[in-house]
């Protein structure tokens, strides 16, 4: 929709405000460009807000390889056979509707000083303002023995897609007696529980098949997880004797895999012929970030908590798992809530639209076993200069069945609701 | 699209209000940009899907006492509360003004 003197005049209140509020003039001049880097939670729901929201008076770029982008979000339940795989892939449509253009490749390179996103056909796009939500990158050289080469025979489908198919395909292949290792991942990683949701899905395959004797051995490098003593109570309760969980202390550090043999070795024990090693390396923040030095030491980037904005460049603003989001936890629903502050700040900064002080919000529910499902979430605000939860609540063990219940309608409410906000 | 047109009017009327020093408590545009958080869960649409259900179109009476209930920890739901938690009297009268424009009655 192109602005013009007459929707103007007429006046909605909308235009108006801008208009009296002394935004930069909008008549005879060129639109302000807003391109976003990735097409995940974070940067699709950014594109669409500040189209949305700005009724056509930003020109608003989304830059994304994929045409059909597959959530990693209740990847496990595919996994589990609760979903199917296009359930969980979801188009662009909607988003262009509503004004984004839509770009299908990789950004290759950001110049900060001009101001330019080269894209990996070498075509430069100018931007006023970039966000970035690239997601993460993995950290091929952190398990000794495996790298991006072994990704097909010990996939890790930490990035959904052909990823996740592969491990679905290998699991149900996992014979009676069969063993699974999984490698979960260091801190800081995307999605907390997402590892022990996946081994309970990965067990409750097993158990629906009759295979009860396989078993899910997890080496894990942390001391302890997220929601530990409710998986583990589920674990003993649902899946006995199958799901074996093995911090540091015990199996006395990963020495190496051998994906020629399907070997794992440990301190304490060697696992020889694996039916499946699902190896989930450490993380860091998407390539195209980390080059345009815009991440610290840890691997991730700083941002302003009370704004999204890159605490090294005013320009770009970066979402999601790529940032460094305090208290809040790298998750889909995360990134969703940080790019409506993100959108609402660069409409701000850009037309001089109204801004609150930013407000975001996160849950994550984990499916147990069916009609079995755990949450944690919170409230979170800018403090003392980080994101910093103002409220939080997690499930309780020994809790009444019931009230798992609800939280796997809610678990499937909010997939519905999330996906209808963002690609809908 | 007269769901659109009654939002611009809407939009009209918290532009007039919200040149006001504080926040009034009518405020549309406060009650759009916190409804942002909301419909994560709930669906704009007023479609219900699973355990999440429509909150558009309410009495804004209704909708506001709902809320004071969580607030209040009166009413269970842990999400709920979280959010109700961290919201003023001013931001859920916003909230229920905003989500009152958006569909037909509910109850
Ligand atoms: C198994 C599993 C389960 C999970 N479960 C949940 C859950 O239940 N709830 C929840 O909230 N979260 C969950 N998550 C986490 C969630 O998927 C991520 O936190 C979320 O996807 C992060 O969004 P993002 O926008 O930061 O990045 P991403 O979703 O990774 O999106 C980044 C996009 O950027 C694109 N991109 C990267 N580099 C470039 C470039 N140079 N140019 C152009 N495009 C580029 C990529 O193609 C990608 O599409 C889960 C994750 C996993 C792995
Ligand atoms: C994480 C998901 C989630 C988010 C985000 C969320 N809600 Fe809810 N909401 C729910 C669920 C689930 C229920 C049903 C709870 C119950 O059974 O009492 C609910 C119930 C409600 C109800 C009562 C509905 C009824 O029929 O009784 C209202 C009103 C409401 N929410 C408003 C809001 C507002 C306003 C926001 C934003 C500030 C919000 N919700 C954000 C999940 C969410």
């Amino acid at each position: 929709m192109l602005i013009n003197r007459r929707t103007l005049l007429r006046g909605s209140g909308a235009a108006a405000g801008v208009f009296v509020l002394g935004a930069p003039a909008l008549l005879g001049q060129a639109r302000q460009r807003v391109v976003i880097i990735g097409g995940g939670p974070g940067g699709a729901t950014a594109a669409k807000y500040l189209a949305k929201d700005s009724e056509g008076k930003l020109d608003v770029v989304l830059v994304e390889p994929k045409k059909q982008f597959t959530t990693c979000f209740h990847s496990n339940l595919f996994l589990g056979d609760f979903k199917s795989f296009d359930e969980i892939t979801h188009g662009y449509e909607k988003i262009a509707a509503q004004g984004v253009r839509m770009n299908h490749q990789m950004a290759g390179s950001i110049d900060r000083d001009k101001k330019e996103v080269v894209l990996a056909d070498g075509l430069r796009l100018p931007y006023d303002r970039l966000v970035l939500s690239p997601g993460i990158d993995l950290k091929y050289d952190s398990v000794p023995g495996w790298s991006q080469q072994h990704e097909e025979t010990m996939p890790h489908a930490w990035q959904a897609g052909d990823q996740t198919r592969l491990l679905k395909a290998r699991l149900d292949a996992v014979p009676d007696g069969g063993t699974i290792v999984m490698i979960a991942p260091p801190n800081p990683y995307r999605c907390p529980p997402g590892p022990y949701e996946r081994a309970s899905m990965m067990a409750h395959v097993l158990k629906a098949k009759g295979r009860t004797k396989a078993k899910i051995v997890i080496i894990d490098p942390k001391e302890t997880f997220s929601k530990q003593g409710l998986f583990q109570e589920g674990w003993e309760k649902y899946y006995p004797g199958m799901v074996e969980w093995l911090g540091p202390k015990v199996h006395d550090g990963l020495k190496s895999v051998d994906p020629k043999t399907n070997t794992v070795e440990t301190g304490f024990e060697t696992y020889k012929n694996a039916a499946l090693v699902n190896v989930i390396p450490a993380q860091m923040a998407g390539k195209i970030a980390r080059d345009a030095q815009l991440a610290n030491q840890s691997g991730y980037c700083p941002i302003q908590p009370d704004s999204m904005k890159s605490t090294i460049d005013p320009n770009i603003y970066i979402l999601g798992d790529a940032c460094i989001a305090g208290e809040m936890p790298k998750s889909g629903f995360s990134a969703n809530s940080q790019a409506k502050v993100a959108a609402m700040m660069i409409r701000g900064e850009l037309l001089g639209a109204r801004t609150f002080p930013a407000r975001y919000a996160n849950t994550c529910w984990s499916l147990i076993e069916t009609g079995d499902v755990v949450k944690v979430g919170g409230a979170y605000e800018a403090k003392e200069g980080a994101i910093k939860a103002s409220s939080t609540f997690v499930s309780k063990t020994g809790e009444d069945a019931d009230l798992r219940k609800q939280n796997a309608q809610e678990n499937t409410g909010w997939y519905a609701g999330i996906i209808a906000d963002m690609f809908g | 699209m007269p769901r659109a047109r009654i939002f611009k009017a809407g939009v009209c009327a918290a532009f007039f209000t919200c040149v006001a020093p504080a926040f009034a408590a009518d405020d549309i545009a406060l009650g759009e940009y916190l409804s942002a958080t909301c419909v994560t869960c709930h669906q704009k649409s007023g479609k219900v899907t699973g355990g999440v259900p429509s909150i558009t179109g309410w009495p804004a009476e209704q909708f506001i006492a709902v809320m004071e209930a969580y607030r209040k920890k009166e009413r269970e739901n842990e999400v709920m509360r979280a959010l109700a938690s961290g919201l003023s009297t001013d931001d859920i009268a916003a909230l229920a003004v905003y989500f009152r424009t958006l569909g037909p009655g509910k109850k």
